[in-house]
């Protein structure tokens, strides 16, 4: 089952396109990954699809709903996490969940929630205290507090160390077992061949190509899914 | 329609947001103890007034405006800019919460470091100054909540329109101070010049300090007072609705 559904989605800032006729599908419960480098349009793809963004032109559904008409109602159903966002200096790490769950109709247990992401021994620390690690895992948390069917993940685990990283790694692939779907966005091809059920390899606004990581890898020929991308985006040496 | 799924959720929000502000040292000075500073120097300070009314009855309406304009021409602005620039409502927008919501309870929140100082002004000048109870209590209760919702309007709109939060800390002040002196809330008005005081009585504030005076001392609300406040907190509040919205 589909359930998000983009069409030719066309997004322009200053006249510059950002994303350029571009088109993809996400089934439930796949961990669905948005590759591409820095400006490639990925993360207008991702505020598009929650309804955080105007779009010029193209159609959009998530969930069968269209985020700019139903955007409330659809994000009582999706979770973000997103990559430019902050929460106030002083707020505490349990006040955050805690006023968070309070804007969703079915929220998870936020202590449970806090519990698992390992953060129950920081709730009392205000944001700004944080490290950008954790600042990260918090986001992620927040992201999953309304219990949603879907997840979009922004540059998931840029600023975790590789212990952090493979354990939020796990923490994903434990919510596909969930069904939850989750899609994934990421300049870092490790990422998405480690965890991602397809990709879609995105360059200058539009999909190059998407498929399984393995099916990539053996469309270009190479020994990895970062050696696929730069074959596939004609950007290799 | 629910916004919140709850008036909890709502109040939970709200009171967050309080605290918020409490932990932020120099909002806290300014809406809560420097007003208290104030009214120990006036008491210690001003002259008689005219009509033999105790300079306390005067002084606890007028720094209550100081208060309540201070929470929500300097403070609210700076939150609301502070927010929008630092992406703390980019997070927020990603939530089911409309944002038109989001901003009225920073709005209530604001009102609610008001009522803190408000209330902590009364207390003293009861404690300390002998401080008598307002001659219609419904009168300033009444007088309060105009205020603050006109002022509190027009702080919504101040941080609609202003984008960066040292920007809107400084059109705050800016505002502020002089509508402080102007009007009435931190020289009584019958002791400024005529000319002083037919500038201040077309400001905002002007309304807000001598429907709390006259509450307290039991004179008849003017309904040109009231009428202006009202019309203040529709024009100022439908206009910052529509300017946050988009």
């Amino acid at each position: 089952m589909t359930v998000i559904e983009i069409e030719n989605l066309r997004k322009s800032y200053h006249d510059r396109p950002a994303v350029d006729g571009l088109s993809l599908r996400v089934e439930r419960g796949e961990i669905f990954g948005i590759a591409g480098a820095n400006g490639a349009g990925k993360t207008t793809v991702v505020e598009c699809a929650a309804g955080l963004r105007p779009y010029d032109d193209g159609t959009v559904r998530v969930l069968g709903l269209d985020p700019r008409t139903d955007r409330r109602r659809l994000l009582q159903r999706v979770g973000v996490q997103l990559q430019e966002a902050a929460l106030p200096d002083a707020l505490r790490v349990g006040e955050a969940f805690r006023m968070y769950a309070s804007l969703y109709q079915h929220p998870l247990d936020w202590r449970a929630l806090m519990d698992e992401w390992g953060l129950t021994e920081k709730r009392r620390v205000g944001f700004a205290s944080l490290s950008g690690g954790w600042k990260q895992r918090l986001f992620v948390a927040l992201a999953l507090i309304g219990d949603p069917e879907v997840v979009f993940l922004d540059e998931l685990t840029t600023a975790l160390d590789p212990l952090a990283r493979r354990s939020t790694w796990d923490r994903v692939r434990k919510l596909r077992e969930r069904g939850v779907t989750v899609v994934l966005v990421t300049h870092f091809l490790e990422e998405a061949e480690a965890l991602c059920d397809r990709v879609a390899i995105i360059d200058r606004g539009r999909v190059v190509t998407a498929g399984s990581p393995q099916a990539l890898i053996a469309e270009a020929g190479t020994d990895s899914l970062d050696s696929a991308y730069l074959t596939l985006t004609g950007r290799g040496l | 329609m629910s916004e919140f799924t709850t008036f909890k959720g709502l109040a939970r929000v709200a009171s967050v947001e309080l605290l918020l502000i409490l932990r932020d040292p120099m909002a806290a000075f300014f809406a809560v103890a420097f007003p208290l500073v104030l009214l120990w120097v006036k008491m210690h300070t001003a002259d008689p007034l005219p009509g033999g009314l105790p300079i306390v009855a005067a002084t606890v309406p007028m720094l209550s405006t100081f208060v309540i304009g201070l929470a929500t021409l300097v403070v609210l602005p700076a939150t609301i800019a502070q927010y929008r620039e630092r992406r703390i409502l980019k997070r927020l927008r990603a939530t089911p919460a409309s944002s038109v919501l989001l901003l009225t309870v920073q709005w209530a929140a604001h009102l609610l470091l008001a009522v803190v100082g408000t209330v902590l002004l009364i207390v003293v000048g009861v404690v300390a100054f002998d401080l008598g109870a307002p001659a219609n209590t419904g009168s300033v209760v009444l007088a309060w909540l105009l205020g603050a919702m006109s002022l509190g309007a027009i702080g919504l709109l101040l941080g609609a329109v202003l984008p960066s939060t040292r920007g809107a800390t400084v059109i705050g002040l800016t505002l502020f101070f002089p509508m402080v002196f102007l009007s009435g809330a931190m020289i009584p008005r019958e002791l400024a010049s005529p000319s002083m005081r037919s500038i201040g009585d077309l400001l905002p504030l002007a309304p807000v300090v001598q429907s709390l005076r006259a509450g307290w001392t039991g004179e008849a609300l003017s309904m040109v007072h009231l009428g202006v406040m009202v019309a203040i907190f529709v024009v100022a509040g439908g206009l910052a609705v529509r300017l946050l919205r988009g």
